[in-house]
């Protein structure tokens, strides 16, 4: 059976939109020469020099010294480094934050998808429901995080009253290590999922109903038309939307810092918080700043897998 | 296609050469930028920076006690602006290194001494020297200038005094039939008594803020313990901070503090106190008029430790000038200004720190809180800083308070589940990395 879904993927290959525009630069600029070229990317260049790299090379230089936001203090090579790699701080901090985005992607992207679907399908009131299911994503993060600190922080809060009331004992989620941590997955996953449904209502309207009929009458299933047809089809819209909530959730500052401020003890801590901590709090620009380039590197490797992952599934 | 262009429009070249020009000025601006020291202080105003040190009007009361300085010939005005506490360290530390910070401000207890560190302080000898000489200097409380003092001068002049005093709320006691504590022994009996009819016996917010930290400091600073020996070298593993950590971990495993504690966060706490919830626990002066309740929320005397002994914590808070001012002179000015002027802030009722002047506390505005004059009389000679049992203050204090070995710390406190040697060892070693 799976055979004869497989026969309807070649049409929905369209790739000629691809060639086009190639061909068309092609024609437009045969013999311009290199420096015109040049001078044309030159304001480009320029502004991102000043914008991005002259701030990443001066980050560098912090790295690199054992000085403070003020004073460059003097030269250690890579001791800054070395220092925060052999902390465990900073891989337990790791360690939460390979959670929170594992959490974070496939937790908004499993809710996105399945909503997407349900759009798909004929219900009524779509278009309010969908704006009230933008909501999580719209509203600024500072109101959700006081929305949910209100529902949950302390022990009179209505979420731990409701579960006290129905026997649950004292459930103060933010004070257990666990609890803090599924909370605020469970938190990032609520702000992104309007996002991930975004994506891929985008991807999946692109789709011809028609050959969900053709594999009707192949005899396919839901499951198998989900499996084979349609996660395959928008297989690279999804891969883009992965990489993009990876850098989110990667790079996600306020959402831990808000709820849980990393705590307690530590136990949210993610790379972004815990380098905020060492520059701000302890005053360690150098580790701080090391803790970022790590993270950064760390993030350009799934980037780069990712993005591989993109060209195969174009390829194929 | 047709063109749409007017026939006037500009043509490639054209654009390519203003593009060119926008994007070389762009650069050279940029560059200028905090080039200039009287540029980045705002041209010819000294830039003050202040705290919410105060109840909800005190901004108001500050912004005009600012505005209403006169500069003599030849001095510069002056600019306010206030900063919240949330995340003021990255506030001011990215302002001073980009040469947009304040000339003057306000700060964090340890703040001026970091910066002086990092070379950006402004001494204030000669402006202790013209107090001296118009006696203003003999009017500041005793030890309040002597904290500020380094061997390279004077990094700040003290305006306010954050002593952590303990409150009780008067009809909650009366209701269990209870009196004001007087010992540790009876704050665990209170406490209990309390939470047992659905109060939170003792109040302490372990989660954002530095209220949990400075509560658990001052009951190892109350057993005669503290982070430093008199030499000034941390000295956390010992017997005496062990007991004041045994104590709260006993009041927690009673079930004296509310569950919540290890996250929750200053303003929930309070909170809590302005819903009537809380029965005992530290607090700044004039809590009372925080939460609105100057008659029912009432300061205890200092408590007696299990080992009898009396002691507690407080922060001597500072006006510091900085060297990026349009003028020395001008910054000076001003603060000397501020000083002598800042009584209103207390006539008005809205500061929550006790003065550092004497004169202000003998103001009848501010004895009319009964509670003011029990904790300048109390409290304030019995208390130590940070650095107890050290007396010297510096730079690394401004890592340790508020940071996150003294966060993490309370935290797993008032988790209550791990001896107090092993919580006080991980102290150290946390507070070691912190400030080597």
């Amino acid at each position: 059976m799976s055979t004869s879904v497989r026969r309807t993927e070649p049409p929905l290959t369209v790739r000629t939109p691809t060639h086009e525009p190639r061909n068309r630069r092609r024609r437009s600029s045969p013999g311009r020469a290199p420096a015109t070229k040049l001078f044309l990317i030159l304001p480009s260049v320029v502004i991102l020099i000043l914008t991005n790299a002259y701030p990443i090379a001066y980050a560098a230089f912090q790295a690199l010294h054992n000085g403070s936001l003020i004073s460059p203090g003097e030269f250690v090579g890579v001791d800054n480094f070395a220092k925060v790699l052999a902390d465990p701080a900073f891989w337990r901090a790791a360690g939460f934050t390979a959670v929170f985005a594992v959490a974070g992607v496939f937790g908004s992207w499993i809710i996105g998808i399945a909503i997407a679907l349900l759009l798909r399908t004929r219900i009524p009131a779509k278009g309010l429901l969908k704006t009230i299911l933008l909501l999580p994503w719209v509203v600024p993060i500072v109101v959700s995080a006081m929305s949910w600190n209100w529902l949950i922080g302390t022990s009179s809060s209505p979420v731990p009253t409701i579960f006290h009331a129905l026997g649950f004992g004292d459930a103060i989620f933010l004070s257990d290590p666990l609890g803090a941590q599924i909370t605020v997955c469970l938190f990032e996953i609520w702000v992104n999922f309007p996002f991930m449904m975004l994506m891929m209502s985008a991807a999946l309207s692109s789709v011809d109903e028609s050959i969900y009929e053709a594999a009707k009458i192949d005899g396919a299933s839901a499951r198998q038309q989900f499996r084979y047809m349609t996660l395959p089809i928008i297989a690279k819209p999804t891969y883009i939307s992965w990489v993009l909530m990876a850098i989110f959730c990667v790079n996600d500052f306020p959402t831990v810092y808000l709820l849980t401020h990393g705590g307690p003890v530590g136990a949210t801590n993610t790379l972004v918080v815990l380098a905020y901590k060492t520059v701000f709090q302890n005053f360690q620009t150098g580790p701080g700043v090391a803790i970022a380039f790590l993270m950064t590197l760390a993030l350009a490797i799934v980037a780069v897998l990712l993005f591989r992952q993109i060209r195969k599934s174009t390829s194929q | 296609m047709k063109n749409i262009l007017p026939p006037t429009a500009m043509s490639r070249r054209g654009f390519l050469a203003l593009t060119g020009a926008v994007t070389l000025t762009a650069s050279v601006s940029a560059c200028a930028v905090g080039g200039g020291n009287a540029s980045a202080s705002g041209g010819s105003t000294v830039k003050f920076w202040d705290m919410p040190w105060g109840d909800k009007n005190y901004t108001d009361a500050a912004q005009s006690l600012a505005q209403a300085y006169k500069p003599g010939d030849g001095m510069p005005g002056v600019s306010y602006q206030q900063v919240n506490w949330d995340g003021f360290n990255q506030t001011f530390s990215s302002a001073i290194a980009s040469n947009t910070g304040p000339a003057v401000s306000t700060g964090g207890g340890f703040q001026a001494f970091q910066f002086a560190k990092q070379g950006a302080i402004a001494y204030a000898d000669n402006l202790i020297d013209s107090f001296k000489k118009d006696g203003t200097y003999d009017d500041f409380l005793p030890h309040t200038l002597d904290a500020m003092k380094t061997s390279d001068g004077y990094v700040g002049i003290p305006w306010n005094l954050d002593v952590q005093v303990f409150w009780y709320r008067k009809s909650i006691l009366d209701q269990i039939g209870a009196t004001p504590p007087q010992s540790w022994d009876d704050v665990l009996d209170v406490a209990k008594k309390a939470s047992a009819k659905g109060y939170v016996g003792f109040g302490i917010s372990g989660g954002s803020g530095n209220y949990g930290p400075m509560a658990v400091l001052s009951l190892m600073i109350n057993n005669g313990g503290g982070l430093f020996n008199s030499n000034g070298d941390l000295d956390v593993v010992n017997d005496r901070n062990a007991e004041a950590v045994d104590f709260l971990t006993e009041l927690v495993k009673q079930g004296a503090v509310d569950p919540g504690s290890v996250s929750m966060k200053d303003d929930d706490l309070t909170t809590l106190w302005t819903n009537k919830k809380v029965a005992l626990g530290f607090q700044s002066p004039a809590f009372n008029n925080v939460v609105g309740d100057e008659k029912d929320v009432l300061v205890t005397d200092p408590l007696k430790s299990r080992r009898g002994e009396v002691g507690g914590l407080y922060y001597v808070n500072n006006i510091m000038m900085y060297k990026n001012t349009p003028s020395q002179a001008g910054s000076e000015a001003f603060t000397s200004y501020y000083i002598k002027n800042m009584k209103t802030l207390w006539q008005k009722g809205v500061m929550q720190g006790l003065p550092a002047l004497k004169s202000i506390t003998e103001l009848p505005e501010f004895k009319a809180n009964a509670q003011n004059t029990a904790v300048v009389e109390k409290w304030q000679p019995i208390c130590k800083t940070t650095a107890a049992q050290s007396s010297a203050l510096t730079a690394k204090l401004a890592t340790i308070d508020g940071g996150q070995a003294m966060t993490d710390f309370c935290q797993t406190v008032l988790a209550g589940k791990t001896p107090s040697k092993t919580i006080l060892t991980k102290l150290e070693s946390d507070i070691k990395a912190a400030i080597s």
